[in-house]
């Protein structure tokens, strides 16, 4: 396996969704190459960042825009 | 339940989402907020007509998927990169190419707190702003919304297949951009 090889199935590892012997190769892969496993590391931790990013929240202000903005559509419905 | 109380039961439970979805597509309070009110609208439009409880959740999110895109049409699409500038290069026996210091850098240890404060959380927003849209669309879908690949595709209108793929480069762009701003304190 290659660095090529490797980094291009690294989403399905990360996911948990490979076949454990195309797991075990990737590790096999792991143990020897170290820009590999810096990239799994910081490819998995760009997940998280990512995940923790998105996480925004609805202003107030603009849930009561929305509240006022729905009443006065139905009213006219 | 009256009109007015099935509408505050909807919001309650889809507003955050939808607005979530809607900011990280289209990465402006006011688009999302203009997305929010359309997907509303059509709820309200659709009244009895909907296809039932379960298939609510997935509507909302396509609804708000495709607006959101619609809505990014022609707009700051200057801030977006090409992806390919953005992936790995390989070397053509299959290593990685690129100085070793850069190939084998590993910010991962570094505190979320850290990394999600001042001039890194800046730097990551702005890697995020470069995704194209709609890679930024499966991105919040599958990371944020924790949405199986199999919903995704079905939201997005893709295959799984396609799916994959652009997460896996979404995640890769993002994980190259952030490598390099980190290296240098850019």
């Amino acid at each position: 396996m290659t660095c090529r090889d490797a980094i291009d199935i690294l989403a399905d590892y990360v996911d948990g969704a490979m076949p454990a012997e195309l797991a075990a190769e990737l590790e096999r892969h792991l143990a020897g190459c170290e820009p590999c496993r810096a990239y799994l590391a910081t490819y998995r931790k760009t997940g998280m960042l990512g995940a923790i990013a998105g996480r925004v929240d609805m202003p107030a202000e603009m849930q009561a825009r929305l509240r006022r903005f729905l009443s006065e559509q139905l009213r006219r419905a | 339940m009256g009109d007015g109380e099935a509408l505050e039961a909807l919001m309650s439970r889809y507003a955050s989402r939808i607005y979530r979805l809607a900011y990280g597509i289209t990465r402006s309070a006011p688009d999302a907020e203009e997305v929010v009110q359309d997907v509303f609208l059509q709820i309200v439009n659709k009244g009895a007509g909907f296809e039932g409880r379960a298939a609510l959740g997935s509507w909302i999110y396509r609804i708000t998927t495709n607006v959101s895109l619609n809505k990014r049409r022609g707009k700051r699409r200057e801030l977006e990169t090409p992806l390919d500038e953005l992936l790995p290069t390989f070397l053509p026996d299959g290593h990685r190419a690129g100085d070793r210091a850069f190939v084998v850098a590993d910010w991962s240890s570094t505190p979320d707190r850290e990394l999600l404060a001042g001039e890194s959380r800046r730097l990551l927003e702005a890697a995020i702003d470069r995704l194209p849209a709609h890679y930024r669309a499966v991105l919040v879908l599958r990371d944020v919304e924790e949405l199986s690949n199999e919903e995704v595709a079905e939201i997005v209108g893709d295959t799984v297949a396609a799916v994959k793929t652009r997460l896996h480069r979404a995640r890769m762009a993002l994980r190259e951009q952030l490598t390099r701003d980190l290296r240098t304190g850019a």
